[in-house]
């Protein structure tokens, strides 16, 4: 329970820490809320040479509105996106998904850039992120790049964020029109981590038929993906009993469910499909 | 835990064999893989740093060939520990000629146990299946190269083939909308 060795540094600025970071490319490990890095220190289960605490950069934790986009800095917390009024008149999926995160303590701690880049398969923040259609602004030496979040999630634990670069932004388009958020939750008992989590953004025509759908799901696979199918299945239709239920039977399509302890993988899958019809007629429910 | 996969290799299955029984191109497919040297007929000692996102490692193991049939068969035990935790367990490949080349299934009895096995365990298939992908695509890009041919750059593959698979499935993403 007590780390290796580490140096700790925590920059005044962004570019003092992607500095910080190149520096050691191997040892080198950025830590933001650390909720995930921390614990496996203690476990020596990672053991990073170097510590570069990116949470006191005041200038990394905000929420803001620009034009038609919604800003969100890497540091920001849970809780503040928790809390945030500004994201419960305009985005909603990202307070619901907040609130559901592990206890007061990582919420006040853990931050929603830090669970992105992380990437454990069944964090939440992932699955939202999915769901909206996020940009993810990354920074390294070289200057700044955009990725989409469905081409962010490479593998387990493993992201499209190369050795020296720090997640920065995470850009949302305003939801316009008539929208519908949820995001539904099986947490384990013990860890609060999602079994499953899915999150939904639904974007109706006028006519109350579904122009679009984002689902993005959380805990089922080695890491967090768009369920396509469903996506696909949804658009066009009146969102009714049947069609919901045609759609939800795709959640799994072309993934090889995890199975632990906990959920065998034809019992995860069960839970996707049961959460994912609830997610659904939740957004529906609450489309304005 | 049972693993249980098959990867598609398009090489001929007696050049898929001789690869799977030399230490030096096992040395350049498994992930992280520093050291692995044969002690004994049909046994090899390795050294293999390895992990995934932040959670890193070193196991110290053996390796042992049974149950040798060429071309076909061939069967893995080993036995290793390191800082994170230990694995024991026995894999049995099966190797199939196909039209494009070979058809490995494989499938594997493995227990993980200590720190690893306590706290990680909702992620151990994960990185199996992870690891396992990336050990069969290097295998494939090795086993295309004749006997004597250097051998290739598995970086440069390995990116070569993200890239190209990432293009393909947004290809089809596209023709399907």
């Amino acid at each position: 329970m007590i780390p290796a060795q580490f140096d700790y540094k925590a920059p005044a600025t962004l570019d003092e820490a992607v500095a910080l970071l190149n520096s050691d490319l191997d040892g080198a490990k950025i830590l933001a809320g650390g909720h995930s890095l921390i614990p496996a220190m203690k476990l020596r289960l990672a053991q990073p040479q170097l510590l570069v605490d990116i949470a006191r950069i005041k200038s990394l934790a905000y929420i803001r509105e620009e034009g038609d986009q919604i800003l969100i800095g890497a540091t920001t917390t849970h809780y503040q996106l928790e809390s945030s009024d500004l994201l419960k008149q305009i985005c909603p999926l990202l307070p619901e998904c907040a609130k559901s995160i592990g206890d007061v303590q990582v919420r006040n701690k853990g931050t929603i850039g830090g669970s992105i880049a992380h990437s454990d398969p069944a964090g939440d923040w992932p699955a939202a992120a999915l769901a909206l259609d996020a940009g993810l602004v990354l920074v390294g030496p070289n200057g700044e790049r955009v990725v989409k979040a469905e081409n962010f999630f490479v593998d387990l634990l493993t992201t499209d964020l190369q050795p020296g670069e720090i997640l920065r932004e995470i850009r949302i388009s305003k939801p316009s029109g008539k929208f519908g958020h949820a995001y539904q939750k099986v947490p384990h008992p013990a860890s609060g981590f999602a079994v499953v989590g899915i999150a939904v953004n639904l974007k109706l025509n006028d006519d109350g038929s579904c122009k679009s759908a984002g689902i993005g799901v959380t805990g089922v696979g080695v890491k967090a993906y768009r369920a396509q199918g469903v996506e696909a299945a949804l658009a066009g239709t009146n969102l009714d009993d049947n069609a919901i239920d045609a759609a939800v039977a795709h959640v799994c399509d072309g993934i090889d469910p995890n199975s632990d302890l906990y959920a065998s993988s034809d019992y995860r899958c069960h839970l996707a499909q049961v959460h994912t019809r609830r997610a659904i007629q939740a957004a529906k429910a609450r489309v304005r | 835990m049972k693993l249980e996969g098959s990867h598609e290799l398009g090489a001929p299955r007696e050049r898929v064999y001789q690869c799977l029984v030399s230490p030096e191109v096992l040395q350049r497919c498994i992930p992280g893989c520093e050291k692995l040297e044969r002690t004994a007929e049909n046994t090899f000692a390795a050294t293999i740093r390895t992990g995934v996102g932040s959670i890193k490692g070193v196991f110290n193991g053996t390796a042992r060939l049974e149950d040798l049939r060429e071309p076909e068969h061939l069967r893995i035990v080993v036995d290793g520990k390191g800082a994170p935790g230990f694995l024991k367990g026995a894999g049995d490949l099966d190797l199939a000629a196909t039209e494009n080349g070979t058809k490995v299934n494989y499938t594997a009895d493995v227990q993980v146990g200590g720190t690893i096995a306590s706290v990680g365990q909702r992620m151990i298939q994960g990185t199996a299946k992870m690891m396992a992908t990336q050990f069969f695509t290097s295998l494939a890009a090795e086993a295309k190269t004749a006997v004597g041919e250097p051998p290739p750059q598995h970086g440069f593959f390995r990116t070569a083939l993200r890239w190209f698979s990432g293009w393909l499935q947004r290809t089809i993403r596209r023709l399907q909308k």
